[in-house]
């Protein structure tokens, strides 16, 4: 349970940390562009993004095998497409014929292909979470959630969801420890058995876990409104979003990536033309 | 079965090589069959995280020491922590947090199913019906109930009965009285003796509250920043008051009159139990007469 690393906030001061949350939003968001804009097989932009998410790391002070621990958590996912990919792809020349699947070249090269693109993706996404603290995400949703506003859209009330559900991820974490292993001294089994059997183990964790989640609502609840809040109208917010000089560097950055993405694109179109 | 842990060593955290925070440092200790052994320490002194060994739901690392309990090495890759588990019963802190089935029947049974799936219906029934009796319920008006619509206070008797249905040897309780209302305490308490003259051989209790521990346990030993401070009778671990000041425990009350009473010349010398307390307290003034 406790290797979750995917949305947990690691602290430190650093260059990245002290970015504003909104542009470093953007920033994610612009780098995952940046991703699925690589084409198919022309890995030198893998290599370009890569490069950013390595440089990223470094000036945020994040221990690197921290970040790719994120990749871990949908392992699963990954390995699945990667599968997909090689086994139901019948272009290109067959490299091994097992009469009811063909595995080719091609598929070959676009399970590769599928596996850094999300990998990437997620180490990206990954850093993100790492170098922003929850409160600071749910600020800058909502922030760049403003302009939504104007079509009554309850974009505070959404950033309060966002950030109680995040806030709750470690408690809720614990808790599930905690069940887990009062079952386990009850004798409950998680780790053998069929798909079925595993599945319905989980049924004497997931209740326990269901109700305390009403019954910590509840409270939550019952203490906000014990302290008066009420919604958006004429709040104040603790820390001011500015956006200074590393905002405009982190800009560049990203701004430089899918350029030079696109340019890598091109590089093999020319290199290919020109051989 | 005898508890023999030898230079157990555990922290929180071994991702990072500095070692995370230390949560139990060379902990040595030997707890005899029949014992009502107490566990006492600040929050956060790595009580849980020791009790937790116990019935290997938190497991013992190379090199970091080693558990036997009875004939099972917890250190052993091959240990049956499940067969361990039947005989090592475990109540956590509030333990009506894990009840989850439809009914309390379903619930208390829940345990003895997964260690004995060869049981029959009738032999399930007649030990899930002792079970509920024993921690004072009435069988027949519960049963059928969701664990749900019970109070507070019976929802914890209903997961204490899901645990000792099972029968276990060596019951192991991690604050069990915490949020209890003080009859409810007694209760719990008387219940928990009569368990020691039953099947439980070995109760291991972990409580913040002195005066359980002064009243009920044979030994009892002190736990503070992952170590063990001292072991022994009540009598013994109570001896130092500053110490448990400065420790953020305190003292039993029946060792706090004692103290105070020492100061004026008065030497009780009880092993700190109330009734034993006012029978030594009796023979001082009135030569024995209660």
């Amino acid at each position: 349970m406790k290797d979750v690393t995917f949305g947990q906030y690691y602290p430190k001061d650093s260059f990245v940390h002290r970015m504003d949350a909104r542009i470093k939003i953007l920033a994610s968001i612009a780098y995952i562009v940046g991703v699925f804009l690589v084409q198919s097989f022309h890995f030198l932009g893998f290599a370009a993004c890569f490069l950013f998410v390595l440089i990223t790391t470094i000036t945020a002070k994040v221990p690197f095998l921290k970040v790719l621990k994120s990749i871990k958590a949908i392992m699963f996912f990954i390995i699945l497409s990667a599968i997909l990919q090689l086994f139901f792809n019948s272009d290109g020349e067959v490299l091994l014929d097992l009469s009811f699947i063909k595995i080719t070249d091609l598929g070959l090269l676009n399970a590769a292909f599928i596996i850094v693109r999300i990998s990437l993706v997620v180490l990206g996404a990954s850093l993100l979470t790492l170098t922003t603290s929850p409160v600071e995400l749910a600020d800058g949703i909502e922030s760049l959630l403003y302009p939504l506003k104007f079509i009554k859209f309850p974009v505070h009330e959404f950033a309060l969801i966002m950030s109680i559900a995040l806030r709750f991820i470690p408690t809720l974490l614990d808790e599930t420890d905690r069940i887990i292993k009062a079952q386990k001294a009850r004798g409950a089994d998680f780790e053998s058995g069929n798909i079925f059997k595993r599945a319905k183990a989980l049924i004497p964790v997931l209740i326990p876990l269901l109700i305390s989640s009403f019954r910590r609502a509840d409270e939550l609840a019952d203490a906000m409104d014990a302290r008066c809040y009420s919604g958006s109208k004429n709040r104040t917010k603790y820390k001011k979003m500015k956006l200074t000089w590393r905002d405009l560097i982190g800009t560049i950055l990203v701004a430089g990536l899918i350029v030079g993405v696109v340019y890598l694109n091109n590089f093999y179109v020319l290199l290919t033309v020109a051989l | 079965m005898r508890i023999e842990v030898k230079d157990l060593t555990y922290s929180y955290e071994q991702s990072s090589k500095k070692g995370g925070q230390v949560a139990l440092d060379k902990v040595s200790i030997t707890i005899e069959e029949g014992e009502f052994f107490g566990i006492i320490g600040q929050t956060g002194s790595g009580k849980s995280t020791f009790v937790q060994h116990l019935n290997g739901l938190i497991k013992v690392e190379k090199d970091r020491g080693s558990i036997k309990i009875g004939e099972f090495d917890l250190t052993d890759k091959k240990c049956d922590f499940k067969a361990l588990r039947k005989k090592v019963g475990m109540v956590f802190q509030y333990p009506e947090h894990q009840l989850f089935a439809e009914t309390v029947f379903e619930d208390v049974a829940f345990g003895l199913k997964n260690f004995a799936p060869e049981m029959s219906e009738r032999e399930i029934e007649e030990r899930v019906e002792q079970a509920i009796t024993l921690v004072g319920l009435d069988y027949s008006k519960v049963k059928e109930k969701s664990p749900f619509e019970l109070s507070g206070g019976q929802k914890r008797r209903v997961a204490i009965a899901g645990v000792i249905v099972t029968k276990p040897e060596i019951l192991v309780l991690d604050e069990p009285v915490a949020g209890l209302d003080p009859a409810g305490k007694k209760d719990f308490l008387a219940l928990l003796k009569k368990l020691h003259k039953m099947f439980v051989k070995t109760v291991v209790l972990v409580s913040h509250d002195m005066n359980v521990i002064s009243e009920h346990c044979s030994r009892a030993a002190i736990f503070s920043a992952g170590k063990i401070l001292t072991v022994g009778t009540p009598k013994d671990i109570f001896a130092n008051e500053d110490e448990l000041i400065s420790l953020g425990l305190s003292l039993p009350t029946t060792a706090f009159i004692e103290k105070r009473l020492s100061h004026s010349g008065i030497n009780p010398k009880s092993n700190l139990t109330v009734s034993d307390f006012i029978d030594k307290l009796c023979e001082e003034f009135v030569g024995g007469k209660r």
